[in-house]
């Protein structure tokens, strides 16, 4: 199909760019290329990014390699249950000299925020990343101060299960646009991990750290052309099919779903939001971006489904066991599952 | 058009997913066709009011066997559709189906239900000729056709064969009122047929598609009423051997007086330059009557040498106003017209109406729809002012001893008064003086007793005067003869259009029938005397009295009577409204013959041959037909996409289907790309040609591409499905 346009000029452009991004990336994170992906595609989508996985399955690392990689300024902070908002946001203190208030930021006003352990902190903290995160704006002392573009927050959690975790607010939840879960690495990877882990300990001694590969400004471009990416008439009642399915329990006659399709009723799931829809929409135009497509597949939509919706569906915390069977076994998959990819909204 | 793509495409979608969620209709085999209770009552209903259309018109044994059929279908309907609410209901089913498992309706009831009905249509078809014989059949094979629903075909059968009906049920009226019952009656039978089809069983909304679908297709209707050409054969609406209404040819005291009580309309009339003259000179002759055998009054039928020429009344009619007008006459099923004599007939109808010796106009063939002419009167002008012997002697005729008091009477008269005129005058005084009454309700009389009548009862309606009177003047020597007709009518001017005032109509109707008398006098001619008018002169001078009017709503017993609209002001506007509505639309819609519609298309395109009309009248076609398709087309911009999708979906569909054949099906939720996937990993065979068929079919979905390349790669797609199966044979 002979078919030329801006955007998949520039589409093409990127590729090399968003190759040599994942590539570092992939380098750091071992046998992970579709996590990987998958949070690259997250932050092109200009959506937060709740990693949640055991200790030591290298979190950290996948956050601190993406801030790099993209050259944001970035800050770590440890989530405890005594961090208080304060901490994070920053706070305003008596110059005796000056005979004024002092603003001393927090760790908030960088562009890679990244908040280890999350669910560690109590509630009253978690909440005050909340007006961070949806309205790109913090308020300290009435003062409305506004945030570093592009700005993320990328957060890490245990599962709930584990000693001293609080449960993330649903309404911040529903902030994250994609929740990943790295899982173990396999054999090979392990190996890999424990050869290069040597090296790079010497690396580090000698000050080595990653090059930044983009600048911002490249990556604020390419995240304007993935809002471009154009997306079909049938994607769009897909993701409608999708989202309308989850809220089966809780609009009563949804009739216009027909009685085509249902998920079994067994299965208990929380309804998805329009924001859940929205982002739903954003990451799989961000996924065909990296893709090489100007436009969007239903396979791109089915490949961050899981990871943009199971944390908004899921009631009970997940057991954490590996990727791949959680997959398996979620409402996120039934739900995929029971929506006809070729005709999504049988009411028409 | 949309709606069945769309239903069609539903169709293939649920093959494909094969999910038991769907509609069980469809999911039954395809040879047993089931109608949903509901929809299987509304297509009863539908059968017993399109039936009821037609039903005036069929004889008793076939209403009674139609009848009996439809209780019958009404009584197997509730009986299929009970609740097994008891065990007795449900013991008495399973006993039910083990007897008869051929269906509910025992085939040999059936038999001997179609041959009772085949001999009735046989026996009865002498007497009421082709036509209502075909109709019979007609009505009897669609109620029977209902026992026997099989498959969907016999649905569209029975469907098409209730629409038959309705047509045929316009043969035999054509007015306004009855029109437009056809036309929503159509419009439920189209519902029935949605019924089964739509998605939705909501009634209504299904009325409104149809409502929509009909409204549209008004357009095209209108279109082809205006220039269609009415080939003849084709055109006609074959003749009914129906009930003639009207007057007779012949007539005896008594007749009349019947006819009264019907409020049917008899014709219509509109003046095209002036108002309509007085009531009291609207005498319409429609017969003469000349041959008398002592009870009744026949029409001769003669061989008509002598014409009345034209010239002759173009010479008489010096000092006499013309009046031009044309005449709407209903449907009669017979030959006689009506006219103010003496009259002209426009030249144009030369052929089809025979202008008679006696002034009135026969028409060549029997009347059975709407028939239109123009004449003109000479309102005043004398009429057949010679008279020759064979007439007079005819005009003098009276059997003896028939009636003797009255030709006693008649020998005294022409004894006192030796001049003509002054004879019938005194029979008028006589009648105006002595205590004669006018009545719809005359005593019977005994053998037709003119004696009896002028004498005894002394009671009697026009007929009996005029009869008496004509054989007063016959039996004093002075010709006379019966004339029947009509009398005045309603001057409705709701019909007329603003800038002429004067373009109302007159409507006549069968209670405005009237019988009068003429007597031939030398150097004068025959001159009307209306001897009703001795006795009651309001009829004659403005129509109907309040007696008559109370006598005549006391005979009919009809919910509207007469009397009730003379008393309601709103009523009686109303009535007028819908007369004049219905008067537009027989001179329009019923009345628009071949003649009128050559007529419009001279005006529009200029006078020429008929060929050329031909040709005028198929390019019209041509143009409008193209301009309908093309505004069609623009309405239909979105649907047109949506065929285009639609069309590749079924080309992927019908791929999917092919593969289900070879046991690989796609699950609903795999994307057409993984599926592709799969194939290559499966049947590596079919790799190429299916992953290119993949590639169109999900470019042409979700890519951002131009209509044009859209619908290259639609047709991409059909090559490469083609390709795909040739794949497959070869690989088999």
């Amino acid at each position: 199909m002979p078919h030329t346009s801006p955007l998949s000029d520039q589409v093409q452009a990127s590729q090399a760019t968003i190759s040599e991004i994942l590539q570092k990336i992939e380098s750091v994170v071992l046998g992970k290329p579709k996590e990987c992906r998958l949070a690259l595609a997250c932050l092109l989508a200009q959506g937060h990014l709740l990693i949640e996985d055991l200790p030591g399955m290298g979190k950290t690392t996948l956050a601190h390699v993406l801030a790099t990689t993209l050259g944001l300024s970035y800050q770590r902070t440890q989530f405890t249950n005594d961090l208080l908002p304060a901490d994070v946001v920053g706070f305003s203190i008596f110059n005796n000299q000056a005979n004024t208030f002092e603003l001393h930021k927090g760790p908030i006003f960088n562009q890679v925020v990244l908040a280890d352990e999350i669910n560690r902190a109590s509630p009253k903290t978690q909440s005050a990343l909340l007006e961070a995160m949806a309205e790109h704006q913090v308020s300290i002392d009435g003062v409305t101060h506004e945030l570093p573009t592009p700005f993320f927050v990328i957060a890490t959690q245990n599962p709930l299960f584990h000693a001293g975790t609080y449960p993330l607010p649903e309404s911040q939840l529903d902030r994250f646009m994609m929740r990943l879960s790295l899982g173990f690495p396999d054999i090979k990877a392990e190996k890999n991990i424990l050869l290069n882990d040597a090296q790079r300990t010497n690396q580090t001694n000698k000050g080595n750290t990653f090059d930044p590969v983009v600048d911002q400004q490249t990556l604020i471009t390419m995240q304007a052309a993935v809002t471009q990416i154009s997306v079909s008439n049938d994607v769009i009642d897909y993701i409608l099919a999708l989202s309308h399915m989850s809220r089966q329990n809780y609009i009563a006659d949804d009739a216009k779903l027909g009685t085509r399709h249902n998920i079994s009723e067994d299965i208990v799931c929380k309804p998805l939001s329009p924001r859940a829809s929205k982002s739903l929409l954003q990451a799989a135009k961000a996924m065909a971006f990296i893709n090489n497509r100007d436009y969007v597949l239903p396979d791109d939509v089915q490949a961050v489904f899981y990871v943009v919706c199971q944390h908004r569906l899921e009631v009970q915390p997940s057991q954490n066991i590996s990727l791949s069977q959680l997959e398996a076994s979620s409402v996120a998959n039934q739900i995929l599952n029971s929506v006809d990819v070729l005709n999504p909204l049988s009411y028409q | 058009m949309s709606f069945f793509t769309r239903k069609l495409n539903g169709k293939l979608n649920k093959n494909l997913n094969s999910n038991p969620m769907n509609n069980t209709a469809t999911l039954l085999p395809v040879n047993t066709f089931v109608l949903a209770r509901k929809n299987a009552w509304l297509l009863w209903l539908c059968q017993c009011l399109n039936i009821a259309t037609i039903a005036l018109e069929l004889g008793t044994w076939m209403l009674a066997i139609i009848t009996l059929s439809l209780t019958w279908q009404a009584f197997l309907l509730h009986r299929s559709f009970e609740r097994p609410n008891s065990k007795k209901l449900a013991e008495r089913r399973t006993k039910h189906a083990k007897n008869k498992q051929n269906g509910p309706v025992s085939p040999f009831v059936l038999a001997t239900f179609a041959i009772a009905g085949c001999l009735t249509i046989v026996i009865t078809a002498p007497q009421h000729g082709l036509l209502i014989s075909m109709v019979h059949l007609l009505c009897f094979s669609y109620v029977l056709k209902a026992f026997e629903l099989k498959a969907r075909s016999d649905f569209y059968q029975l469907i098409l064969l209730g629409i038959f009906v309705l047509a045929s049920a316009l043969i035999f009226k054509q007015d306004l009122a009855f029109s437009a019952m056809v036309v929503s009656l159509l419009l439920l039978n189209f519902v029935v047929l949605l019924q089964y089809f739509s998605s939705n069983n909501v009634f209504f909304a299904n009325l409104k598609i149809i409502g929509i679908l009909m409204t549209q297709s008004v357009l095209l209707a209108v279109v082809l009423f205006i220039v269609f050409p009415r080939l003849s054969p084709f055109w006609q609406i074959p003749i009914a051997k129906s009930a003639e209404t009207g007057l007779s040819d012949t007539v005896k005291p008594g007749d009349i007086a019947k006819l009264t009580r019907s409020s049917k309309l008899a014709f219509r009339v509109s003046f095209e330059q002036q108002s309509p003259p007085v009531y009291s000179q609207l005498y319409w002759r429609a017969m003469v009557l000349e041959d008398y055998d002592g009870r009744q009054w026949t029409k001769r039928f003669k061989r008509d040498n002598n014409k009345p020429s034209q010239l002759y009344i173009e010479a008489n009619k010096a000092g006499v106003k013309p009046i031009t007008y044309q005449v709407l006459a209903e449907p009669s099923f017979q030959k006689y017209l009506f006219a103010l004599a003496p009259a002209n007939l426009s030249e144009a109808f030369n052929g089809s109406i025979i202008p008679q010796s006696d002034y009135t106009f026969l028409s060549s063939s029997v009347i059975s729809q709407t028939k239109a002419y123009h004449l003109t009167s000479y309102l005043g002008a004398p009429i057949g002012v010679t008279l020759d012997d064979d007439s007079k002697a005819l005009n003098l005729a009276y059997p003896k001893n028939s009636n003797p008091r009255l030709e006693q009477l008649a020998l005294q008269l022409s004894h006192n008064y030796s001049e003509p005129l002054q004879r019938a005058q005194a029979v008028l005084n006589l009648i105006n003086e002595e205590n004669y009454a006018y009545t719809l309700e005359p005593p019977l009389l005994k053998n037709n007793s003119l004696d009896q009548f002028f004498f005894d009862t002394q009671s009697g309606f026009c007929v009996h005067y005029a009869s008496a009177f004509t054989f007063l003047m016959r039996a004093s020597g002075i010709p006379a003869r019966m004339v029947t007709g009509y009398l005045g009518g309603e001057y409705n001017e709701k019909s007329a259009t603003d800038n002429n005032k004067a373009q109302g109509h007159l409507s006549i109707y069968q209670y405005d029938a009237h019988a009068w008398s003429e007597i031939w006098i030398q150097g004068k001619g025959w001159l009307r005397i209306d001897p009703t008018s001795a006795v009651d002169p309001e009829r004659v001078n403005s129509g109907w009295s309040d007696d008559l009017l109370q006598q005549q709503s006391a005979l009919i017993n009809e919910l509207f009577s007469r009397s009730l609209f003379k008393n309601s002001d709103f009523l009686n506007a109303l009535r007028l409204q819908f007369d004049a509505l219905d008067y537009q639309w027989t001179k329009w819609v019923v009345g628009f013959s071949t003649k009128q519609q050559y007529d419009l298309l001279t005006a529009w395109f200029g006078n020429v041959k008929s060929w050329k009309v031909a040709l005028i009248i198929v390019i019209t076609l041509i143009i409008s037909m193209t301009a309908v398709l093309f505004i069609f087309n623009w309405l239909n911009r979105a649907d047109k996409k949506q065929h285009r999708q639609n069309l590749a979906d079924k080309i992927y569909a019908k791929a999917l289907l092919t593969l289900a054949g070879l046991g690989i099906d796609k699950p609903p939720a795999m994307t057409v790309n993984d599926f592709a996937k799969q194939i290559r990993e499966k049947q590596p065979m079919l790799a190429i040609s299916f992953t290119r068929l993949s590639n169109s079919y999900s470019n042409l979905c979700y890519q951002n591409v131009s209509e044009e390349d859209k619908a290259l790669l639609t047709i991409t797609m059909q090559q490469q499905y083609q390709q795909f199966v040739k794949n497959i044979k070869s690989h088999k």
